[in-house]
């Protein structure tokens, strides 16, 4: 039986035809059983209007007790008759057939778009976790920003971290002369994302009155993603990503790249971590090396 | 005897929006088929002969600007309402060189994408109350 979650009325509408249509044994989808049960049906088609026509001409042929059956009117009627309702079931099913086809496809479609966005998510995931083993962080925030492009097929972006109460851009892609701006919290998109500590999505151009001290930069982009970088409740950066031309960011790119950021706010925090520990280890030694010296 | 629904094939790679466009076309009494690719949106049209397309420009594979050349190409008279998220005068016009008979702004407002399918479908009358300006609207008649 059906879990009752399953119970869709797409699957309970192709579940019905497919009854109809002879494919008693159903569960799931497949085209293939389609076309065996429509090469079912047109074999017994044929096997069946041979078997008339053959009988039809062995009757008129055969002696004079064949003619006189034939005669009959209502033997007559009654062979069209068959012939016509035999015809009128194989429409039927065979309309049944095409309908299952048409849904089975769609169903298809579905579930194939559904697993490109799977395919897209858990290469987000794997990407971030994958960010976790870095300990250099220079590398790190460049691996960041570059995988961030190449999963969302964005053409260029930015990455920010936080600095006392301003924004560095210490990664850059697209707009090189970027590298190293400042901005105050709460200034400009980015500022406005990091003070807020919420995800951004950007349709056209962006109004300068929603977002206090945003730079004029042109050409404008279309389509862009800006998120906070947040781990342990703090705020350590902003990921900044602008959509190729053509392509739109949609809010399910935004939640998908909202996992993605706090993996890679979780690294970049781990990296700075180890950078400034290695540089107090090698504070120390440099300590002990001047007082045994 | 029931009378036939409207078939229109929505071509569109977005699972969400494949699902939410299928939703809203069943609503309004049409008859909705799909196609996430456009391969797979050129057998469909071919084999299934839909009223009316709704097509995504961005789209894996063949993009839903070859298929609306392709279509154009063999003559082929479905009408099609184009989806892109560019909002500018060239790509109006490249739709309309290329037979479309409506192009809509994505994100897109859904009624403003059913009034286009249905009026391409011939259900509706021609809307009179988009202005065909870029910049002003997201839902534009071409035809």
């Amino acid at each position: 039986m059906p879990k009752e979650k399953d119970r869709t009325p797409e699957t309970e509408g192709l579940r019905h035809e497919s009854r109809v249509a002879g494919l008693r044994e159903f569960r799931t989808p497949s085209l293939e059983a389609v076309e065996r049960r429509r090469m079912q049906l047109w074999f017994l088609t044929t096997v069946t209007l041979v078997f008339v026509a053959t009988g039809v001409l062995v009757l008129a042929t055969w002696t004079s007790m064949g003619s006189v059956v034939l005669s009959a009117p209502a033997m007559r009627l009654g062979a069209l008759a068959i012939v016509g309702v035999f015809c009128a079931y194989v429409i039927e099913k065979e309309l049944r057939l095409w309908r299952v086809t048409r849904m089975l496809t769609d169903e298809r479609v579905l579930i194939a778009s559904l697993t490109n966005r799977l395919h897209e998510v858990s290469l987000l995931l794997e990407t971030g976790r994958a960010l976790s083993g870095l300990l250099d962080r220079s590398e790190l925030l460049d691996t960041v920003l570059r995988s961030a492009c190449e999963l969302l097929d964005a053409n260029g972006g930015s990455l920010m971290l936080v600095e006392g109460d301003e924004l560095v851009t210490v990664s850059v892609r697209g707009r090189e002369e970027a590298l190293g701006a400042r901005i105050r919290l709460g200034e400009g998109v980015a500022g406005h994302v990091a003070l807020r500590r919420e995800p951004i999505l950007i349709e056209g151009h962006v109004d300068p009155t929603e977002f206090p001290g945003l730079a004029d930069r042109r050409p404008y982009v279309e389509s862009a993603m800006s998120l906070p970088l947040v781990h342990a409740d703090e705020v350590v950066g902003v990921l900044n990503v602008n959509a190729a031309a053509g392509r739109a960011f949609t809010e399910y790119d935004l939640r998908a790249v909202a996992v993605f950021a706090e993996q890679c706010a979780a690294a970049i925090a781990n990296a700075t971590a180890f950078e400034a520990e290695r540089r107090h280890v090698a504070e120390l030694i440099e300590l002990q090396r001047a007082e045994a010296g | 005897m029931s009378i036939r629904r409207p078939r229109v094939l929505i071509v569109e790679d977005d699972p969400d929006l494949l699902v939410v466009l299928r939703v809203n076309l069943t609503a309004v009494g049409l008859d909705p088929i799909l196609a996430g690719d456009g391969r797979t949106a050129i057998s469909r049209i071919q084999a299934e002969r839909p009223d009316a397309v709704v097509l995504d420009v961005m789209l894996p594979g063949i993009d839903g600007w070859s298929v609306l050349e392709d279509l154009h190409t063999m003559g082929d008279p479905v009408p099609i309402v184009v989806c892109s998220a560019k909002k500018n005068a060239e790509d109006m016009a490249r739709a309309r060189a290329l037979g479309a008979s409506g192009y809509v702004v994505k994100p897109f407002d859904i009624d403003r994408l059913l009034d286009a399918v249905l009026e391409a479908v011939g259900v509706r009358d021609r809307r009179t109350d988009i202005a065909v300006e870029v910049g002003l609207d997201v839902g534009v008649e071409l035809g």
